[in-house]
């Protein structure tokens, strides 16, 4: 039985919308500037690194609500669970227009522009390649609006609810979210193939997409657990999230989701370390046993799999909220770096550009994520300080 | 003196059953038996809820890690053993490389692991039991849940109250 709801404390929304909007602007001026310096390599490495970081999370957001559906997780305490995961979908239709900046920027990423990629030229050629991203990007973001537009209605609501007199989603729910999780592992393992694998073109892995796509729904449950932590401490005694139930959920996600990773990463690694072909080793031996590359690309397996494996093994570690945050923000922290990581070697093997235009432009894709998620987030907050969003 | 009892007690459902394990933690009661017909998470965290004042977790989370590590270094004697007997080049790499052996090492970890703690669940909870115990209902192996405390019969009236309030639909005594 819940201790019944005493008191709620209003976040302050307005700050964190100038904190987005301030962020938003560091990142605008940070590009510009860097342009006008002649630092176009490092703008649209950085400008695709964050494009595809932050459109993961918010699409690995909506394919969390999706699973929650799937597999009739009524767990989900009243919905809170799945109002938190939602919240970024406005960000996929930035992300849909935003994506046409590297339009702009191909000559600075895609090096099979300037070198043919041969018989691969089929597939790698610049109409075909941002006419198909672009409506991938596209229709997943009408499609995940429509899921969350669904998804909010009272009749979903109602399910999550009320287990004993109803038993399934609405039927738009039914046949939506199955759709959506088989067009995201389609097309998000294009985009890793377009955007990530084929800045080295000569290299493929076929697991690379599952690796990528899953990548993006672990950032997803990451950010989940981060803003629930910080939910459960910022919103008052008694409010959904201040549950150490909610947090074990969510702890039991992370930890679960990591190992998943660190398996496809090891399963990819296993074939490449047996195959010992040139083509595929060169990947990974730039990243991970050649200067400068190396120091920064071993903290992507520690951040992503050691520390959320040792912090939340215990069940107390996840029912606490400073572990969680802990362990959740290195996790985000680890699939930037591990973004970073897949992009930037491939096109500046023996130089690690890290510095302020790396750090304004991805401080400008956060701005702008935090004024797309800042709605969604405020939904969550009031329904879990709300009557509907007490638990049993 | 009073001959010993068991106090036979039948509920519906896993809350109420749960309800009256916490009732005998109220009262001091730890020497009882609970079943049920599936397992219940209620009466799980009913009796863990006692388990944890003042009694010990279960036993069984030490076998479970003892044989992982049993099997962690049956593996790794296994792999890189027979490779440095037979001394195999294969593709020009160390004749003991670690990362195919990975697998077999986590699987080995998780086989041995496992079997230990069924072993060590069977071990703990005195199974096979071959002579239901006494007090013991066919029911609370289908549709009831059943808690049966063994007390002196003086005091069995005390505990019938008792599990009568917690909601149980029958309360009987039995020879121990």
């Amino acid at each position: 039985m819940q201790p019944p709801y005493h008191h709620s404390i209003e976040p302050d929304w307005q700050r964190l919308n100038l904190i987005g909007g301030v962020l938003a602007a560091i990142g605008i001026v940070g590009f510009v500037v860097a342009l006008g310096l002649g630092e176009d390599d490092r703008v649209w490495q950085s400008y695709l690194v964050g494009l595809l970081f932050f459109t993961g999370v918010a699409q690995g957001g909506v394919l969390l609500a999706c699973g929650y559906y799937l597999a009739q997780g009524r767990w989900t305490r009243n919905a809170v669970h799945l109002r938190v995961a939602e919240a970024g979908w406005p960000f996929l239709f930035l992300s849909a227009v935003l994506f046409w900046g590297l339009f702009i920027g191909r000559d600075h990423i895609f090096p099979w522009i300037a070198h043919s990629p041969g018989k691969k030229a089929a597939w790698l050629n610049v109409p075909f390649l941002f006419s198909r991203d672009g409506i991938a990007l596209a229709l997943l973001a009408v499609l995940s609006a429509w899921f969350v537009r669904i998804s909010r209605d009272r009749a979903a609501l109602r399910w999550a609810t009320e287990p004993t007199t109803i038993e399934m989603p609405p039927v738009a729910i039914r046949r939506l979210a199955p759709l959506l999780c088989v067009l995201y592992i389609f097309l998000y393992t294009m985009l890793a193939i377009d955007l990530i694998m084929s800045l080295s073109p000569l290299w493929h892995s076929t697991l690379f997409g599952w690796w990528w796509f899953e990548m993006c729904f672990w950032s997803a449950i990451c950010a989940s657990a981060f803003v629930a932590a910080n939910f459960a401490s910022l919103l008052g005694a008694g409010n959904a999230f201040d549950n150490p139930i909610v947090l074990h959920d969510f702890g039991k996600l992370v930890f679960a989701f990591s190992i998943f990773w660190v398996y496809l990463s090891f399963a990819q690694y296993l074939v490449i370390w047996y195959g010992d072909l040139p083509t595929e080793t060169f990947f990974l031996l730039v990243r991970f046993w050649h200067a400068p590359w190396e120091a920064i690309a071993w903290l992507s397996p520690i951040l992503n799999w050691v520390v959320p494996f040792f912090f939340l093994m215990g069940v107390r570690p996840k029912k606490s909220k400073a572990m969680l945050r802990t362990a959740a923000l290195l996790g985000l922290i680890g699939v930037w770096i591990t973004d970073y990581i897949m992009v930037v070697p491939s096109l500046s093997p023996y130089k690690l550009p890290l510095g302020w235009v790396e750090l304004s432009i991805t401080a400008g894709f956060l701005g702008l994520y935090l004024l797309c998620v800042a709605p969604g987030l405020r939904l969550a907050a009031r329904m879990a300080t709300s009557g509907a969003g007490e638990i049993e | 003196m009073s001959a010993e009892i068991a106090v036979v007690s039948t509920f519906a459902n896993d809350g109420d059953c749960a309800r009256g394990i916490e009732a005998l933690h109220g009262a001091h009661v730890h020497d009882f038996s609970a079943y049920g017909p599936f397992p219940s998470e209620k009466v799980l965290e009913a009796t863990q809820e006692v388990r944890g004042q003042g009694h010990r977790h279960s036993p069984v989370r030490w076998f479970v890690l003892l044989g992982g590590i049993i099997g962690f270094i049956t593996a790794v004697v296994l792999t890189v053993g027979t490779s440095l007997e037979w001394n195999l080049n294969t593709g020009g790499r160390p004749v003991a490389s670690i990362p195919p052996y990975v697998p077999i090492m986590f699987e080995l970890m998780i086989l041995i692991g496992g079997i230990s703690g069924v072993l060590g669940f069977f071990l703990m909870s005195r199974l096979p039991v071959f002579e239901p115990e006494p007090g013991y209902r066919s029911r609370f192996g289908s549709d009831k849940f059943g808690l049966v405390v063994r007390c002196q019969e003086n005091e069995a009236q005390k505990f019938e109250t008792l599990l009568w309030d917690a909601g149980a639909e029958e309360v009987q005594r039995e020879a121990a």
